[in-house]
């Protein structure tokens, strides 16, 4: 993870967990991390804002619940594990965690109430305009974009800043398009077509990545997807 | 039917994986590749002489590419796996092949050592996975569940999911991949699924 660039935030006020933040990171702001219809009953995505992996998923009334992917007795991927009605089930051991991040169920102890302090690390969620929305400790509600159909997100290996100049560079008629910073090297480019043509979106959305991805530093050891 | 069989060969598994989907009991005769090398004793070669895994004893047939075997199995057991009027079918079977090239070979490479080029495997896999979460995307958006515009998997859904599932194991990443994910996720979740080292089966007792 690069350095703090520390232009918009008060290192001092730091407690000793604050992450890292670089250009285009800050902790005050909400990041779009998925589409809504990417979270589907029973499935547990995944995804990584400012370099912290998160696991998303719904209880059955369809809230979201955004959790850093660890989990918290011996650090495996929570996104390794499965929804189990209004809980999700680690893969290792079967603890549950339950809606607010607290473990509800240790089976190698069935008999013992679990300690409030074992708990999923809970991340701040928010539904707005067909995006699901997280961050550090955003302010406010998420920016407000016109209404449309959420495109397919696009990542990019290269940082967040790098991909949002590119996008500054050239007019997008008919697409609302922000940047989600996934690590230090990569970053994905989510948003919402106006006219629904999500065909041509992607299309566009490609050739950026591949005029991004042809200039600047070669390939890094950023994931990349789709 | 006796099938010929390595554990941790995803071409094997793709056997293992359809029979389980459609409940069809196999014989197992488990080789032992490496150290072994079972499959390049004169016997072996003597029944499949191009000395690969795995091979499905069906009676007086033999049958020697996985591939086959997969559409074997569908035409005895479920003809709705291999809709064979469908060229789309093809495609899809070849990326299968394609990405055990790439996405396998890269598996095989960090997890069996074997030999190879594994950043261009990688490199090649990125491509092809790349394809593949597009075309999924856009077939859940238009209601579709699997690699065919079908309402029920086929055997190419089988063939690409032992190589995509368990491709992290290769360096590769299914993080920003979500369709991926999510189409793992149903193909674990069909009645009859069978695991395979590094792919995780359904966990008991969850109510779906």
């Amino acid at each position: 993870m690069s350095a703090n660039d520390g232009g918009t935030f008060d290192a001092g006020a730091r407690p000793d967990f604050w992450p890292d933040f670089w250009p285009g990171f800050s902790p005050g702001d909400w990041y779009a991390i998925a589409a809504d219809h990417d979270v589907i009953p029973g499935h547990i995505y995944r995804t990584t804002l400012g370099g912290h992996d998160l696991a998303v998923w719904r209880t059955r009334d369809g809230t979201v619940q955004i959790w850093r992917d660890r989990c918290p007795h011996r650090g495996v991927r929570l996104s390794l594990g499965e929804v189990a009605g209004d809980e999700l089930r680690c893969q290792y051991h079967a603890w549950r965690f339950a809606r607010g991040g607290a473990c509800t169920y240790i089976p190698a102890q069935p008999a013992m109430k679990v300690p409030g302090t074992i708990h999923a690390e809970v991340w701040p969620a928010a539904e707005a305009g067909g995006l699901i929305w997280s961050g550090i400790d955003p302010q406010g509600a998420p920016p407000a974009l016109p209404a449309g159909t959420v495109v397919r997100a696009l990542p990019v290996a290269r940082p967040a800043a790098v991909v949002a100049e590119a996008l500054a560079e050239t007019d997008w008629p008919g697409l609302a398009l922000v940047v989600q910073p996934a690590d230090a090297q990569s970053a994905i480019v989510r948003g919402v077509a106006t006219d629904g043509d999500c065909l041509a979106a992607d299309r566009l959305l490609r050739a950026l990545r591949r005029r991004i991805e042809q200039n600047g530093p070669e390939q890094n050891g950023g994931e990349r997807g789709a | 039917m006796i099938l010929y069989d390595a554990h941790h060969l995803a071409p094997c598994y793709a056997v293992r994986l359809l029979a389980g989907l459609l409940g069809v009991p196999l014989t197992l005769a488990p080789m032992d590749v490496y150290p072994g090398h079972d499959d390049q004793t004169d016997a072996f070669l003597d029944l499949a002489p191009a000395g690969r895994l795995p091979v499905l004893i069906d009676g007086d047939r033999v049958l020697g590419d996985w591939q086959e075997i997969l559409a074997h199995l569908a035409l005895g057991h479920g003809p709705a796996w291999f809709p064979a009027d469908k060229p789309a079918l093809i495609g899809w079977l070849g990326l299968a092949r394609d990405l055990g090239g790439s996405a396998g070979l890269a598996r095989m490479i960090d997890t069996f050592g074997a030999a190879g080029d594994a950043a261009a495997a990688r490199a090649e896999a990125d491509r092809l996975l790349d394809h593949a979460e597009r075309h999924l995307w856009f077939a859940e958006r238009a209601g579709g569940q699997w690699l065919l515009p079908r309402p029920t998997p086929t055997i190419a859904d089988v063939g690409c999911f032992v190589f995509i599932a368990p491709c992290e194991d290769g360096g590769l990443s299914l993080r920003d991949r979500p369709a991926l994910r999510r189409w793992c996720d149903r193909v674990r979740f069909l009645p009859g699924f069978v695991a395979m080292s590094g792919v995780f089966p359904p966990m008991a007792n969850t109510p779906r």
